[in-house]
């Protein structure tokens, strides 16, 4: 057993940690207030192979592992939520499912922008009436001639407001439940589609997520992704993956802010010492750094897992769970080291409170990644 | 066009320094290192001029330490080097700048550099040795703390920095070295798919046995982290007494009344 990282890991993780530190770092705080990533960081992130971190370079990506891809999203959000979550959503909700199930000729056509960031992509399955039960799709397809035409909504997509690429799902027959379920890659840019609105939400506020009308909204018949009525494979199958980076996403929320309130613990004086000499404020610092830990090696496992082509559906669920709960654990006690001053927005802890809180909920509550633990247990 | 880069691998500068078990240099242990900052202007100003040449000419990076510095070396590829030379030297940090720079002498001399870049100095050691004496070693012109560097057919002009931020221009002829000062360009981020080019890149392992046969002309004999400075001191007395007692101090501790 072998808990190092490799060399060619340590030097992309010590490459990204810069670029965070120089980039996004000093304007966490701005893309919070203005609820918006600029789109010259987009661009920075996209040149750095951010986009496209574990596709071959023949699809335009950097060709780099599923643990390259965590550390990044990891090491991005310990400076910003926001921005990990584009580049979780992107890679492994879009680019994901049209590497693993598209033809050749849809991983041409459609990878290289994705890889390159000069297409932003998406992943359009939660409806007002399914979230959890993604089996109770309403938006319906229906095939005309060598198009499908597509009607209804989709709700919460991560990405949207950009307007790329997204990876869709419809029935064409609702009482099929998961069985009529197909997915399709969509040009957002095609009309019949609709923006309703982009959530005003409680933290990851730089990142778009986006209500959609869909109305005769037509897809050429070749943007089939996978197989007719194996759709909800294909969804369930990219959320695994998806939740490793979600993981990585928590992981890094909660490293961001363990990092600040180890520090503000040591300059900190009240009753003439450092905080940090409180046992009260010690015993926080220690059960933290525990749950970081352990949510690191859960995650990077399952990614190790993923890159050995071995089953990780189980190490992916409890990864994402384990440390989406560490994420809300970590920042909430960051925030009481900091006293008063952990609620000011200029200590940024706050924001980091606010930013953890959605890596419980989305891609698989923390309840539906419970049921995906006991299932396997059990079967 | 044939160019060299030296490059060290040093701690994380905010790491917290204990003496090792000779008490003449630090304990690694613990300690997170890193591309000493001098050496990142180096790699980006070779690897700027190796893009500017093209095809035909070739950068090579070099460090010399243990295992750990391979690290170093490949951060360098990703940046644009060529390919790398490790000098396998588990004792590196107990050479002194002689014996480093003899190494890299040795190494180079056959090989017909146009121009080596270093960094002026190390962020640990600090010397600024290495960089001169691989120069006076190897016969070539030299300049130091460059701020600004331009080469066109044979010749480097270079901009250096004085005291005062007085600066000054220099030519040399190639064959020639510089040591590169913080500021002299913005070394660039090593890009995900170069980092995973930069993995196809050849490095060269050559064990520091096969190149150093310098003895060290200055041995570094004590390490010692400074004094935790004290609480300060706290005078007592009439105003006349204290002003004598300040003055006694000022003239024992400091130059400002001798
Ligand atoms: C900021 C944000 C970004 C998002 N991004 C995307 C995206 O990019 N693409 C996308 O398709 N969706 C996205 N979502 C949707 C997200 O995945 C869903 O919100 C999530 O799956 C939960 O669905 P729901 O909101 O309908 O809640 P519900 O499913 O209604 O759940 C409500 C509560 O009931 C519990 N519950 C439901 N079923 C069970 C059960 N069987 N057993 C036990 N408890 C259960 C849940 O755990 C939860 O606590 C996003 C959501 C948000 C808020
Ligand atoms: C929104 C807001 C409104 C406020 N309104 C008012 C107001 O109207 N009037 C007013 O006077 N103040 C007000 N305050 C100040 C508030 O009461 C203080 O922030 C609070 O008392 C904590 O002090 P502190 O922020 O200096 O944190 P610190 O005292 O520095 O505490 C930092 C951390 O150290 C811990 N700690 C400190 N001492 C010990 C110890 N001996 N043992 C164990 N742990 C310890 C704390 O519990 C905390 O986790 C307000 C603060 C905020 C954020």
């Amino acid at each position: 057993m072998n808990f190092e990282l490799s060399q060619d890991h340590k030097v992309l993780q010590s490459a990204v940690r810069d670029f965070v530190e120089k980039e996004i770092k000093p304007i966490a705080i701005k893309i919070d207030e203005d609820h918006m990533i600029p789109d010259a960081l987009v661009v920075k992130m996209a040149e750095m192979g951010f986009l496209g971190s574990y596709f071959p370079e023949e699809y335009g990506g950097a060709g780099l592992d599923m643990l390259s891809y965590a550390i990044v999203v990891e090491e991005v959000s310990k400076a910003c939520g926001s921005s990990g979550v584009l580049i979780s959503a992107h890679t492994s909700l879009c680019s994901g499912p049209i590497y693993t199930f598209g033809t050749e000729e849809q991983k041409k056509k459609w990878l290289p922008a994705l890889n390159t960031g000069e297409k932003i992509g998406c992943f359009m399955l939660t409806e007002p009436n399914a979230g959890s039960d993604a089996g109770g799709t309403m938006t319906m397809y229906r095939r005309e001639g060598d198009e499908y035409v597509i009607n209804g909504s989709k709700t919460f997509i991560t990405n949207g407001g950009y307007l790329g690429t997204a990876v869709l799902f419809a029935s064409h027959d609702r009482s099929l439940k998961h069985k009529g379920i197909s997915a399709f890659i969509v040009d957002l840019q095609s009309p019949g589609v609709t923006i309703l609105k982009n959530e005003n939400k409680m933290g990851i506020r730089g990142s778009y997520t986006t209500a959609f009308a869909l109305d005769d909204l037509r897809i050429p018949a070749e943007n089939l992704l996978g197989v007719e009525g194996k759709g909800f494979n294909v969804a369930m199958d990219t959320l695994n993956g998806g939740r490793i980076g979600i993981a990585s996403q928590a992981l890094g929320i909660a490293e961001g802010a363990f990092e600040r309130a180890l520090a503000y613990s040591k300059e900190r004086k009240q009753f003439d010492q450092a905080i940090c000499e409180f046992q009260a404020i010690q015993f926080k610092l220690a059960d933290m750094w525990t749950s970081i830990e352990t949510s690191k090696l859960l995650t990077y496992r399952a990614a190790c897992l993923k890159d050995a082509k071995k089953s990780y559906t189980m190490e992916s669920a409890m990864c994402k769970m384990h440390a989406s709960e560490t994420a809300t654990f970590v920042t909430k006690e960051a925030m009481q080291i900091h006293g008063g001053y952990g609620y000011i927005a200029d200590y940024e802890v706050e924001r980091m409170y606010r930013d953890a809180k959605i890596t419980e909920i989305y891609e698989g509550t923390n309840e539906v990644q419970r049921v995906v633990i006991s299932k396997l247990l059990l079967s | 066009m044939k160019l060299l880069v030296c490059i060290k691998q040093v701690p994380d500068l905010e790491s917290r320094f204990k003496p090792n078990s000779e008490g003449v240099w630090y304990n690694e242990t613990d300690l997170a290192f890193r591309m000493n900052e001098y050496d990142e202007y180096a790699v980006e100003q070779a690897v700027q001029l190796r893009e500017k040449m093209g095809d035909g000419c070739e950068l090579t990076v070099l460090s010399i330490g243990p295992d750990r510095v391979v690290e170093a070396i490949k951060k360098s590829l990703a940046m644009g080097c060529d390919n790398a030379v490790h000098v396998q030297d588990s004792a590196a940090s107990s050479k002194d700048p002689w014996q480093i720079a003899s190494i890299i002498s040795a190494y180079a001399k056959d090989k017909g550099f146009d121009v080596i870049f270093t960094g002026m100095q190390s962020q640990d050691r600090g010397s600024a040795q290495v960089g001169v004496t691989v120069a006076e070693q190897l016969g070539i012109a030299c300049t130091t703390t460059v701020v600004g560097f331009v080469y066109d057919n044979g010749t480097i002009t270079a901009r250096r920095e004085l005291e005062g931020g007085i600066k000054a221009a220099v030519k040399l002829n190639t064959p020639a070295l510089v040591t590169c000062q913080l500021g002299l360009n913005i070394p660039r981020y090593p890009t995900l798919p170069n980092i995973m080019k930069a993995k196809k890149k050849e490095i060269v392992a050559i064990p520091v046995a096969d190149l150093l046969n310098e003895a060290p002309l200055a041995a570094t004999t004590s390490f010692h982290p400074p004094a935790k400075k004290g609480g300060g001191i706290v005078l007592e007395g009439d105003v006349g007494e204290l002003v004598d007692k300040v003055i006694a101090i000022l003239k024992d501790k400091t130059a400002v009344l001798r």
